[in-house]
């Protein structure tokens, strides 16, 4: 078989045309440049509340220096209840139970959200017996359900992990759904064209375009889960991160409240770093360039 | 191996309409269109742009219903794709997720053709070889540009070695020294397998090169205005007589009256 190459005398194949970057300061400053701005900046912001609290005429009820802060939460997270305590003054208790609570909840939420919104988006009679529900519940404010989910099961684990669950549950439906409408038709086509039947169809086209939505979906369900998280227990019940908020404030321990929302935005941005990290990973063809 | 007698595609007044759900209408893509093509032909498509050529090999590979008339295969009305026909897409069509080696093994996985692992590693290594992307197997499509990505699509459908070659403007996006190098090979490959191929092209010299007949398809609805027969011996490529010879000149001309008048009414407008 003759080549193309054979016939064509421009040079196509120089060896120089990939090369090697090496580690230059250059490149190394590319790959680190984000995390070192990034602690230079949270360092300086630390340092600033530090000065401004300490030097500053400034009600420590209101705002605690970032030391105590700190403190606080390093004691905190070190320390565990004694056995048979009533109330936990532990962070390190109250986040072990939030954290379960959350990937119990977010765990309901995809085994529920992921097959529903995938078979919403494959059958067009499910898609129109479901969609006024999921519309309707997805708009409401949650918030609102909470009252009636305390009457339902009461001050319970199980009524935490239903909100969570009712909270993520959204998102995730909806991504999915939509990762299944939007399939590009042409790649639909050319599986048609080169023998797909239905079921290879969704095994091999499908699935593999609507995973990256359903992991935006789980990104936004852990944000939407995590105010699940903080508002089941700050509504009710005697544990989790929620209840230590409420507790400290009452108790005019504005440090521990601070160390608490801390450790709820240190818990976020990780999880939701996890999941664009496994976006990127599984589907780099999207080169979504995040804000 | 030239076109023999026997009917492998017949078009019957075939209809194409496509739902205006919007506008509660419908748009009529292509009218009557009445076509027989032979076993081992060459018939390329021409005509302005949105006249209905995509729509045309889309109902030959089953890819989308009739609304009237008639597509037969070899006797058969086509209703559904089938391995007899490949196509290269003019929007390429690789699956992203897919390195440019399994795309071209798709058709493998999907059905079963009855080939070995060696013989498809072979064939997948030939195509590559073909469209000159040998090196490229483990790339990506967002890696590549897009005259790679149409190339990738070409290696393909024809690494299936299918009787029909469905080719939907296939060297739209790769320049002219590999294009040009690119008709020679098609040209041989279907010289040597005998296949049948529907091609579409905007280039009226692609459309001489390479049609035994250029169907030339007229605007809005898209009816056949002319087809015309292109007679000068195999192969074509890189004989230059061809292209200096009288006859290329007029009809040359001819084909381009022909789509300039279609497209004069493109840009008039509806
Ligand atoms: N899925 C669709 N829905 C509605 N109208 C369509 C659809 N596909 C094509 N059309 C219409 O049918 C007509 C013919 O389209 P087609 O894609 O067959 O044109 P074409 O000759 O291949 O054009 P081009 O040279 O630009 O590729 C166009 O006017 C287009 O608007
Ligand atoms: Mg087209």
């Amino acid at each position: 078989m003759s080549k193309v190459a054979d016939q064509i005398t421009y040079e196509t194949d120089d060896p120089n045309r990939i090369q090697d970057v090496g580690w230059t300061f250059r490149e190394i400053w590319r790959r680190t440049r984000g995390f070192v701005v990034t602690s230079v900046n949270l360092i300086i912001f630390f340092i600033l509340w530090e000065i401004v609290t300490t030097y500053g005429n400034i009600n420590s009820l209101f705002l605690p220096k970032a030391s105590a802060m700190f403190q606080e939460l390093w004691v905190g997270m070190t320390t565990r209840a004694p056995e048979g305590a009533v109330f936990s003054g532990s962070i390190l208790d109250h986040f072990l139970h939030s954290f379960k609570n959350l990937m119990t909840g977010l765990g309901i939420a995809c085994a529920i959200g992921i097959p529903g919104g995938l078979l919403m988006g494959g059958n067009k009679y499910v898609e129109s017996i479901l969609s006024p529900y999921v519309w309707a519940l997805a708009s409401l404010p949650r918030i609102a359900l909470v009252p009636l989910f305390i009457l339902f099961l009461g001050f319970t684990t199980t009524m935490q992990v239903t909100i969570i669950v009712l909270s993520a549950v959204f998102p995730i439906i909806i991504n999915a759904w939509a990762g299944v409408k939007t399939t590009e038709k042409s790649l639909l086509a050319a599986a048609k064209v080169f023998g797909a039947n239905r079921t290879q169809l969704y095994y091999k086209v499908v699935l593999p375009y609507t995973l990256p939505f359903i992991i935006s979906g789980i990104q936004q369900g852990i944000g939407r889960g995590l105010i699940g998280v903080v508002i089941a227990e700050l509504f009710g019940g005697s544990n989790g991160l929620g209840y230590l908020i409420q507790r400290s404030a009452d108790t005019f321990n504005t440090a521990m409240t601070f160390a608490v929302l801390l450790l709820l935005i240190v818990m976020s941005l990780s999880l939701i770093n996890f999941t664009r990290w496994l976006e990127a990973k599984v589907a780099p063809w999207r080169n979504v360039n995040h804000l | 191996m030239p076109a023999s007698n026997e009917n492998i595609i017949v078009a019957e007044d075939l209809t194409i309409s496509y739902d205006l759900h919007r506008e509660r209408k419908k748009l009529i893509a292509l009218q009557n269109i009445s076509l027989d093509i032979k076993k081992g032909e060459f018939v390329v498509l021409v005509g302005p742009s949105g006249c209905g050529k995509t729509s045309f090999i889309n109902a030959i590979s089953g890819l989308i219903p009739k609304s009237g008339g008639s597509v037969k295969v070899r006797g058969e009305e086509v209703t559904a794709p089938g391995p007899d026909r490949a196509m290269v897409f003019q929007d390429y069509a690789l699956l992203p997720w897919r390195t440019v080696e399994s795309n071209i093994r798709l058709p493998y996985e999907l059905q079963n053709l009855g080939l070995s692992e060696e013989e498809k590693q072979d064939r997948v290594k030939k195509s590559l070889e073909l469209v000159d992307l040998t090196g490229f197997e483990k790339s990506f499509p967002y890696e590549l540009s897009g005259g790679m990505k149409q190339r990738v699509g070409i290696a393909r459908a024809l690494a299936t070695n299918p009787d029909i070659l469905l080719a939907d403007e296939p060297f739209a996006a790769i320049d002219a020294m590999t294009r040009e190098a690119m008709q020679a090979e098609m040209e041989r490959i279907v010289m040597e397998t005998g296949q049948t191929c529907v091609f579409i092209t905007h280039s009226i010299d692609e459309a001489i090169l390479l049609g035994d007949r250029v169907v030339v398809i007229s605007y809005r609805p898209g009816k056949i205005k002319e087809i015309v027969d292109v007679d000068f011996p195999r192969p074509r490529m890189n004989n230059s007589e061809v292209k200096t010879s009288k006859k290329y000149a007029v009809l040359r001309d001819h084909i381009w009256n022909l789509v300039k008048d279609e497209a004069m009414q493109t840009t008039r407008g509806e």
